[in-house]
């Protein structure tokens, strides 16, 4: 009966490092949502409703915020002072940074992408590499000509993995930053996103994904839906975490390609290799060539660090239509993912994920929409059984389809070698060269 | 015992135990409250009142901070909170009139005005307005006397409405705030509104925190179990998007929430907007109150923007006797369901959502409370829930019998409020 609906919901964002001012151009939207950040920081988020209210006020604003952040901020400034007699930790040295961003036809997004992307402060030597996915059409090619320091690639197989393996087998960075054509980064993404390098453990590195627009439902249910941004809370996880649990690895909470780095050396491990090639959208299974990466790199026993901080804005498919079309490929490539991980790896906690969770979770949200405890609707719950039901199938014939098309080479080790010389040069007894984490731990 | 106020700026006190009644304690910081305490039958130590607020109120304090620093412009720093609060810096305020509608209060009008006359405004100007409502003797008139800053209104017609018109008519301020003459203001409750209006151009109305001002007999600690006035200690804000269409009525026709009559303010030109009080409703009509929760509900439904301000502290002293209480309540319920019929009847839009609050209201807070006085019976006495459901039913009746009334009371005066001074007003 309400005619009010929860979306469209503004965006703003607030640095706490300058002064704040009233949130203004609000009226048209139900809600606003505020991201806060301290310097680079990133702090939060908080909703304020507007209920067309034009503006709203530096006083509130300033209640909501101070609410919302006094626990992180006073924590943060805990360990601060903890630490401030410790030596500092390790700096991440200037190396080379390859962002790999596969396109599409979407040149409009391509083009606002690669301006965040040369606008990029870093210490970092950064080489872009686009790889134009439909070289039939003229789209990528023009707006990568009007950026001199694009490098340009084309990969006429279809499929996010081809493209994102063509880039990484053409890169020359010692790290390889994964992102897509619909994303948007701030200015400090690059130098945060591979600060945690600096670690010789640290085999790749997550960022937070944020919406870059709410306008539509069908981006604020994305949204709802989780999004692909982990939270605010920094996290790693490593072999241990691997190892020591009991059932499935939730490799799909670490992050996504849409904001990802990866050691270049990885590539060329035996152990790890390319993005799989039957996973990924423009494949049948539809997704899940990251977590398949990630499930890899931990499975070899490597860390991989999640840095909120080092975020990028991404903007949500706009249409109900796509936005069915991407969950029910979402929920394709979960199952898909599991049953690589069971077949390829023998990993049988994938069976206890896909015969005994997955069914009791889908059970749980259904039962908490009827009694009305969500509001996430039950046809995209339903749906997502669907894409689940289909996936096995859907694995099946992109395996098929990858291996007509021509499965990519996996790097010579060499060249991981010679890209890994002129990695991080940690000091101490932590200087190792960069291929020695690549040796497996013992078990 | 009277209320005890702390502020952490100043060192603590010891708490007395309690010679009569409870002793409660508020907590403010930087004037901002915090929240209460409470103390039965032991009173506590210095040492002992720090823990208990760190306790209990660290994590507000550290968000006030928090908001302190934000306001001060500077980065962040929580290892030197301010010693004043940025937030409290002096800023020009709009001119304000506080009012106070009393009837036959004689006897309890100077604690009132005490507090009155004492309010601080720096930063604008401050009119103090008594309006006199259906005088029996001069009584009130002889205690204002006594204050020359405060003005004194006479409004003839009985009804608390037709008080609180007479005052934003006679009012001289761009916002008038009103209060009760069995409240003591705080001295920063005027300031508090001022700063409010003033920074938030696109709020209406204001209300605030009103807390008890003694709990000395059992009928005062009954009131604040029934509920009270508290509604708590975190800025709100209230709105409805009446431009999409949406219903004020579903989560607001209770407008309880947003404070009572007692501690309420208004930017006077909203009145030219959305009309005066209804002078059908509230004390001195057969309707007994609703007065100012429909004022409320009416702000919303016409696009307005209500803020609720929990540094606007006045203090309300509860009723003393059982029988006070039990008319009080009675009254509640006559007043709130009196507002139900003139909304349903003025906005035929709103119609449904009001019936269906209304009957959900009786169903949830009525008919529950009165179920359950039978299973634990000791939580509240049940002839006090039974007086105000008995008033629900009265309150449906009464609101067109006042209308008459009021219209015919009109008639008679045949003299609509207008600003003059020939009602006896003397400045």
């Amino acid at each position: 009966m309400s005619a009010t609906t929860d979306w469209p919901i503004a965006i703003r964002t607030v640095d706490l490092a300058r002064p704040l001012h009233p949130l203004t151009g609000v009226s048209t939207y139900s809600r606003v949502r505020v991201f806060i950040s301290d310097g680079p920081t990133l702090l939060g988020s908080v909703d304020m409703w507007s209920r067309g209210a034009p503006t709203i006020s530096t006083t509130r604003l300033r209640d909501a915020i101070a609410a919302r952040v006094a626990a992180p901020l006073f924590t943060r400034r805990l360990v601060d002072r903890l630490v401030a007699d410790e030596p500092p930790e390790a700096i991440m040295p200037a190396t080379r940074v390859s962002i790999i961003v596969p396109t599409c036809d979407r040149p409009d997004d391509l083009r606002r992408c690669l301006a965040s992307l040369v606008a990029q402060r870093t210490r970092h030597d950064v080489e872009i590499v686009v790889v134009d996915n439909r070289p039939s059409c003229d789209a990528a090619r023009s707006v990568a000509g009007q950026f001199p320091s694009v490098r340009l690639v084309t990969e006429s197989r279809p499929g996010l993995s081809f493209a994102r393996n063509t880039g990484i087998a053409r890169a020359s960075g010692t790290i390889i930053v994964a992102t897509d054509d619909d994303v948007v980064a701030p200015e400090t993404w690059i130098e945060t996103l591979v600060e945690p390098f600096a670690r010789p453990d640290v085999m790749a590195v997550t960022g937070h994904v944020l919406p870059l627009e709410l306008e539509t439902e069908a981006q604020c249910r994305f949204e709802a839906y989780g999004g692909l941004g982990k939270g605010f809370q920094p996290f790693e996880v490593n072999g241990d975490w691997f190892r020591n649990r009991r059932t499935a690895v939730p490799t799909w909470l670490i992050g996504a390609t849409a904001n990802a780095a990866f050691r270049a050396a990885i590539f060329a491990d035996p152990d790890i290799g390319l993005m799989d090639e039957a996973l990924g959208a423009g494949t049948p299974t539809g997704c899940s060539e990251d977590t398949y990466v990630f499930y890899r790199i931990l499975k070899a026993g490597h860390t991989i660090a999640y840095e909120p901080s080092a975020y990028v804005w991404h903007r949500h498919r706009a249409s109900m239509e796509s936005l069915r079309s991407q969950i029910y490929a979402y929920s394709k490539g979960h199952v898909a993912y599991h049953l690589m991980t069971w077949l390829a790896d023998g990993d049988r906690r994938a069976l206890v994920r896909l015969f005994y969770s997955l069914p009791k979770t889908y059970a749980r949200r259904a039962w908490q929409r009827i009694r009305r405890h969500s509001d996430y609707p039950l046809s995209l719950i339903l749906l997502e059984v669907l894409g689940n039901l289909a996936g096995p199938y859907a694995l099946w014939r992109s395996k098929r389809r990858a291996r007509r098309l021509g499965l990519s080479e996996r790097l010579p080790l060499e060249s991981a070698h010679a890209v890994s010389m002129e990695g991080p040069v940690a000091q101490g007894p932590a200087a190792q060269p960069a291929v020695a984490p690549l040796a497996r731990p013992a078990r | 015992m009277k209320l005890l106020t702390v502020e952490l700026e100043s060192p603590l006190p010891d708490v007395p135990p309690p010679t009569v009644g409870e002793q409660w304690v508020l907590v403010r910081l930087h004037r901002e409250p915090l929240g209460l305490l409470h103390f039965t039958r032991h009173g506590c130590t210095a040492a002992q009142l720090a823990r208990l607020i760190a306790d209990r109120f660290g994590h507000r304090i550290l968000t006030h901070l928090v908001a302190d620093a934000l306001a001060g412009g500077a980065s962040v720093s929580l290892e030197s909170p301010a010693a004043d609060c940025p937030r409290l810096r002096p800023m020009t305020l709009p001119s304000l009139t506080v009012a106070v509608c009393t009837r036959d209060g004689a006897a309890r009008l100077s604690e009132c005005l005490d507090g009155l006359a004492a309010l601080e405004y720096p930063g604008g100007h401050l009119d103090r307005l008594v309006v006199d409502n259906a005088p029996r003797d001069d009584g009130a008139r002889r205690v204002v006397e006594r204050y020359p800053s405060i003005r004194y209104v006479v409004e003839p017609l009985a009804g608390l409405d037709r008080a609180r018109n007479r005052a934003i008519v006679e009012a001289r301020g761009e916002i008038i705030a009103f209060t009760d003459d069995d409240v003591s203001v705080d001295g920063l409750w005027a300031e508090a509104i001022g700063r409010l209006f003033a920074s938030e151009p696109d709020v209406d109305t204001v209300t605030g925190l009103v807390v008890a001002d003694e709990i000395d007999v059992e009928p005062q600690r009954l009131f604040e179990r029934y509920g009270g006035f508290s509604r708590g200690f975190d800025r709100q804000y209230f709105r409805v998007d009446t431009a999409s269409g949406e219903r004020a009525a579903r989560r607001h026709v209770g407008a309880g929430r947003f404070g009572t009559g007692a501690n309420m303010a208004f930017r006077r030109r909203l009145f030219d907007r959305i009309g005066l009080f209804d002078p059908a409703l509230d004390v001195g009509t057969p309707t007994n109150g609703g007065g100012d929760l429909e004022m409320f509900f009416r702000v919303l439904k016409e696009g307005g923007t209500l803020a609720y301000e929990p540094s606007a502290i006045v203090r309300h002293r509860h009723r003393r006797t059982y029988d006070a209480l039990r008319t009080q309540l009675a009254n509640n319920g006559i007043g709130f369901y009196a507002h139900l019929v003139r909304t349903a009847h003025h906005y035929p839009d709103e119609r449904a959502g009001v019936v269906r609050f209304g009957a959900w209201w009786f169903w949830r807070w009525n008919v529950t409370r009165l179920a359950r006085s039978f299973v634990r019976p000791g939580d509240f006495p049940r002839d006090l829930i039974l007086a105000e459901l008995r008033g629900c039913f009265t309150g449906l009746r009464r609101y067109a019998r006042a209308k008459e009334q009021a219209a015919r009371a009109a008639s008679l005066d045949a003299q609509p409020p207008t600003a003059s001074t020939a009602n006896g007003a003397i400045t």
